[in-house]
């Protein structure tokens, strides 16, 4: 009697409560997008709260946005919206280290008229470390849904820019009417780059690092000034504003860590060479050449975001009568593809804990890259830790976010199978409690079978002209699609006469045709990814070479069959 | 307290890095020994201990598991050294600002660049890194020892040389200066320029010296310039300087200005026409590092003469010969020959201007440069005499390790090779070589990036 007393009790006076809290909601929201409820079970699924701690046939709940119950005996609140995972595996949403994720890059400062070279504004030196991401922040930048499709909750978001953009902040990659409701915190990092200004001071490495160590020295300097002056501001000179000074004061302090965008080895020596001599803390993120660096990471405390980004396979040339040379050179390049896949396992090996950046990484390559990494020695366990505990340990952030525990931040990924089967697919991702479901495909099977041939890929199939619009002229060739038993493939000339190249990752779907393509640059392989909408028989997209921070537009239309 | 512990840390930090480079031991038995400053001795042994010339003489024994090397006719000579390269750096010019002394070589330092092993295979151990002539004061330099096979740009560095800078006049710096609109734009404006630098050197140094001379704990420091920092050690006469010039008056020129300013440490690079004032080089002090026999590649290197390195050492001018190339310093040994047709230089003589005498306009003469006890074994192999046309090299050891060997030359020399690079399109030498000087001090070409030709 005492529980249905309970139960009538709580039917009259605390329902109606609700209830008018809801009614409030949905005042305040006209459109009526907001969720029925904020209140979430998953059932009967496999959950990996930590990389190695796995429960089956168990429960989750989350609400208003945190984690409030994980177990095999659970009660799930009346309120929530219960969805079966059975087939389920649930793990802790995934950690970007360093991305652009969720900002816009803004234009390229343009040049100023007479420029005095030696000594350019701080805006087109790009010496703008005062400057916060949250300003190039957009909610609706494609790159959120892109990241958080593939699993990616949190992001440690870097503005775009050259030497010094500015400072970091973890974000949620959720949906928001305004960017400051997506941050999590704000001055994660400083962030710097070896990036020149174009024509000006400090126009390359050389003069990146000297620009580095003076201000760092002057930004102690005018610390140590700002101080003595709030002690007592008798007879002492006034300290002049200096943001950027400013800006270093909690790098000085070690409050704030200074993220490198070092992706080669040198850069990362080079990092390590400002860290020893100036005492900052480091992180180096977007690693892509670790292998030899595993004693100088470890005996300077540096801290690792390493790239997800990974190199194309080699693929051996299929003459028959190459020469012993080639042969020899084929395998040394392979040499070293097996170095950059497998630097993760052995850096592991070395102890160093490191995370995963995705800034030079395209979303969907993500996965594929991790299993490969997997193939190459990292273990599952290993590589989830990268993307989650790891991670959150690096930023900072371990008390809300990286396992799956009561109290932590909603942040999940349900996959269809376990995450890292080649065939699994991401069913939902929850960030900060909010449910994203994504629909499972099935074609992907059948057009194996070659039972569909996608209706849409007809579309494509066949020759198109296509014009480069470069701030140097403009550049014209055919792009042959074709269908190879199912799959999309295609090639592209040039009418200047150069060798025709392979098109790469050749994605069309919903009209939006992305693909990427590799040409050769005085030896040095320059990728170039195009991406744009096809509309009927014209083309319009934008080519952009990450390795210049660059891109230029690219139209085309399809010759008549 | 605290500075003995710092003191300690910066000790083991030191012998870290000195104890990263390998040091060798080797005899290299009964060759013809070039020794530069004592003369040749035939049929002799050179023995190196941990990475030192241990001994030189005759019928010397191999210790306990040290490797011997039968130099039976053949004939053993110090290692090239090169005052004036560009291979090994991944950016030559800060061509933005005319005057750059904060930045440094050092930074730059490629050890992948495979130009290294090809010097190394002309019989050279090391080289001076040099910043390009693009502006008047351009940056720090880096002298180096080829120790080929690391990936740390640490490695590489002749540790306890002396710190060098490179300085620019004539055509490239006022090139630069016009092109973007700044001073200098011509000769004279690069002579003020050089004065009014050293004029703030001045009054940087006054304002630091106040400073810490100041008792008070109420004192604010003055701005803190790296680069003023340069050029005060430059009047101070720690970082020497080098300085790319071609024509007789502007040669002149800077040395009234260092002459003006108390510096007295000044190399002149390229020097066409360093002949003409030849002794007044010589009675400032001035070395020159020139090349054998190129010129009229720009208007102001048009009156040059082959006899230049001989009319300056025979005037008592210390001259070396260097490659400012990544192909000429494959046969430096070619080059310093020319001086014997070209002036009759002794034997002697032309083999100093690619060992001892650019070793002394490095500061690091009491380390290489000859053949003495005590020296770092840093050593060249060649099949017959250096200097005659059919030489060549045979091994080549930095500090005793051996890092070319003729019998042993593996093709592919490479240390890290990009996977997605096309096996097809090796190149192993490419035509703008020869003007290194002035690279990346123009922006980056687009057409020439998209045109793939």
């Amino acid at each position: 009697m005492k529980i249905l007393r309970k139960t009538l009790f709580r039917l009259i006076f605390i329902l109606p409560l609700i209830g008018l809290a809801s009614s409030l909601h949905a005042q305040s929201d006209p459109t009526g997008e907001s969720p029925a409820t904020r209140t979430f079970a998953i059932t009967n699924a496999t959950i990996i709260q930590a990389p190695g701690k796995m429960m089956e046939e168990a429960t989750i709940v989350i609400t208003d946005g945190l984690i409030t119950a994980i177990g095999k005996n659970v009660n799930i609140p009346s309120d929530a919206e219960v969805l079966d995972g059975t087939d389920m595996f649930i793990y802790p949403g995934f950690i970007d280290g360093m991305a652009n994720t969720g900002a816009d890059r803004p234009e390229s400062p343009e040049r100023p008229d007479n420029l005095f070279t030696p000594d350019p504004p701080n805006y087109y030196a790009g010496i703008t470390p005062e400057n916060q991401v949250v300003e190039q922040i957009k909610v609706d930048e494609n790159s959120i849904e892109a990241m958080r499709k593939v699993g990616f909750t949190i992001s440690h978001t870097v503005p775009y820019g050259r030497m010094l953009p500015g400072s970091g902040a973890l974000i949620l990659l959720r949906d928001a009417d305004h960017p400051d409701k997506l941050i999590l915190s704000e001055g994660s990092s400083l962030y710097s780059q070896f990036s020149g200004a174009p024509g000006a001071y400090p126009g390359n490495t050389l003069g990146i690092m000297a620009k580095f160590r003076n201000l760092y020295r002057n930004a102690e300097l005018s610390k140590s000034h700002s101080e003595l002056y709030a002690s007592n501001p008798t007879g002492i000179a006034r300290p002049t504003r200096d943001r950027v000074s400013e800006a270093f004061y909690p790098v000085i302090e070690k409050k704030q860590p200074i993220f490198y965008n070092a992706s080669n080895s040198l850069e990362a020596r080079r990092a390590m060479r400002l860290q020893k001599e100036l005492g900052f803390n480091l992180v180096l993120g977007n690693l892509q050449e670790g292998w030899d660096l595993a004693d100088e990471i470890k005996s300077t405390g540096t801290k690792v975001f390493m790239s997800l980004e990974l190199p194309k396979e080699p693929k051996d040339s299929k003459e028959e009568d190459k020469s012993d040379e080639v042969k020899r050179l084929e395998e040394r390049r392979m040499e070293f593809y097996k170095k950059y896949v497998t630097q993760y396992a052995q850096l592991q090996q070395a102890g160093i804990k490191f995370g995963f950046s995705s800034i030079d990484a395209r979303a969907n390559d993500l996965k594929n890259n991790l299993l490969t990494i997997i193939e190459n020695g990292l273990s599952e366990d290993e590589a989830l830790a990268a993307l989650t505990t790891n991670a959150a340990a690096l930023l900072g952030i371990s008390n809300m976010a990286g396992t799956l525990d009561e109290g932590k931040i909603g942040n999940l990924v349900v996959s269809k199978g376990p995450y890292f089967d080649k065939e699994s697919q991401i069913k939902y991702v929850f960030v900060d409690g909010v449910k994203y479901e994504y629909d499972l495909k099935t074609g992907a099977r059948k057009a194996e079978d070659g039972e569909a041939n996608p209706a849409g890929m007809q579309a494509l199939i066949g020759t198109w002209s296509y014009e480069f619009t470069t701030p140097q002229g403009t550049q014209t060739g055919k792009m042959i699609f074709t269908n190879e038993s199912g799959m999309l493939s295609g090639i592209m000339t040039s009418s200047d006469g150069t060798p025709d190249v392979d098109l790469q990752n050749i994605s069309f779907l919903n009209n939006e045709l992305t693909f990427d393509f590799s040409i050769d640059a005085g030896g040095q392989s320059i990728d170039i990814v195009v991406e744009g909408v096809v509309d009927g028989t014209s083309y319009e997209a934008e080519a952009s070479v990450a390795a210049f921070n660059v891109s230029f537009p690219i139209q085309a239309t399809k010759d008549e069959a | 307290m605290i500075k003995t512990s710092s003191l300690f840390i910066l000790f083991l930090c030191v012998s870290a890095l000195h104890a990263q480079t390998k040091k060798g031991d080797v005899l290299i038995k009964n060759g013809t020994v070039i020794t530069i400053t004592d003369g040749t001795l035939e049929n002799t042994d050179v023995l190196v201990r941990n990475g030192k010339i241990d001994r030189i003489g005759k019928n010397l024994k191999a210790p306990n598991g040290v490797e011997e090397v039968d130099a039976t006719g053949k004939f053993v000579m110090p290692g090239i050294i090169d005052a004036h390269s560009h291979i090994a750096g991944t950016s030559i010019n800060e061509g933005t600002s005319q005057v750059t002394a904060e930045v440094s070589m050092e930074d730059v330092v490629d050890p992948l660049d495979v130009s290294i092993y090809r010097a190394l295979a002309g019989g050279v151990t090391s080289i001076h890194l040099m910043h390009g002539s693009a502006n008047v004061i351009g940056g720090q330099n880096e002298t180096l020892k080829l120790r080929w096979g690391s990936t740390n740009p640490d490695d590489l560095r002749f540790e306890g040389a002396p710190r060098t800078i490179k300085f620019a006049l004539g055509e490239n710096p006022t090139r630069g200066g016009r092109s973007r609109g700044i001073q200098p734009q011509s000769r004279m404006g690069v002579e003020a320029m050089l004065r009014n630098t050293f004029s703030d050197a001045v009054k940087y140094r006054d304002a630091w010296n106040e400073y810490r001379s100041n008792k008070s704990s109420r004192k604010v420091a003055p701005e803190y310039s790296l680069r003023m920092e340069t050029m005060v050690d430059i009047l101070e006469g720690e970082v020497l300087v080098h300085c790319h010039s071609y024509r007789a008056d502007e040669i002149y020129m800077l040395m009234k200005v260092f002459s003006d300013f108390g510096i007295e440490r000044l190399t002149f690079q390229h020097a066409n026409e360093a002949y003409k004032v030849a002794p007044e080089l010589a009675e400032f002090g001035a070395s020159a590092s020139v090349f054998a026999d190129w010129w009229a590649y720009k208007l102001e290197v048009y009156y040059s003469t082959a006899y230049n390195a001989a009319i300056l050492t025979k005037n008592g001018v210390n001259t070396s010969i260097n490659s400012d190339s990544g192909e000429l310093i494959r046969h430096l040994f070619h080059e310093a020959a020319k001086t014997q047709k070209y002036g009759d230089l002794s034997d002697n003589e032309a083999l100093a201007l690619i060992t001892l005498n650019p070793a002394k306009q490095l500061g690091i003469d009491n380390r290489v440069g000859s053949l003495e006890k005590g020296k770092d074994a840093d050593i060249a192999i060649f099949d017959s005499h250096p200097l005659s046309i059919y030489a060549v090299p045979q091994m080549t050891f930095v500090d005793g390790v051996k890092y070319f060997d003729i019998e042993n030359d593996v093709a592919d020399q490479r240390i890290y090779i990009d996977p997605e690079s096309t096996v097809e399109n090796v190149q192993i030498f490419y035509a703008d070589d020869h003007d290194k000087c002035m690279e990346g001090a123009n922006v980056v070409n687009f057409y020439d990036l998209f045109n793939n030709k």
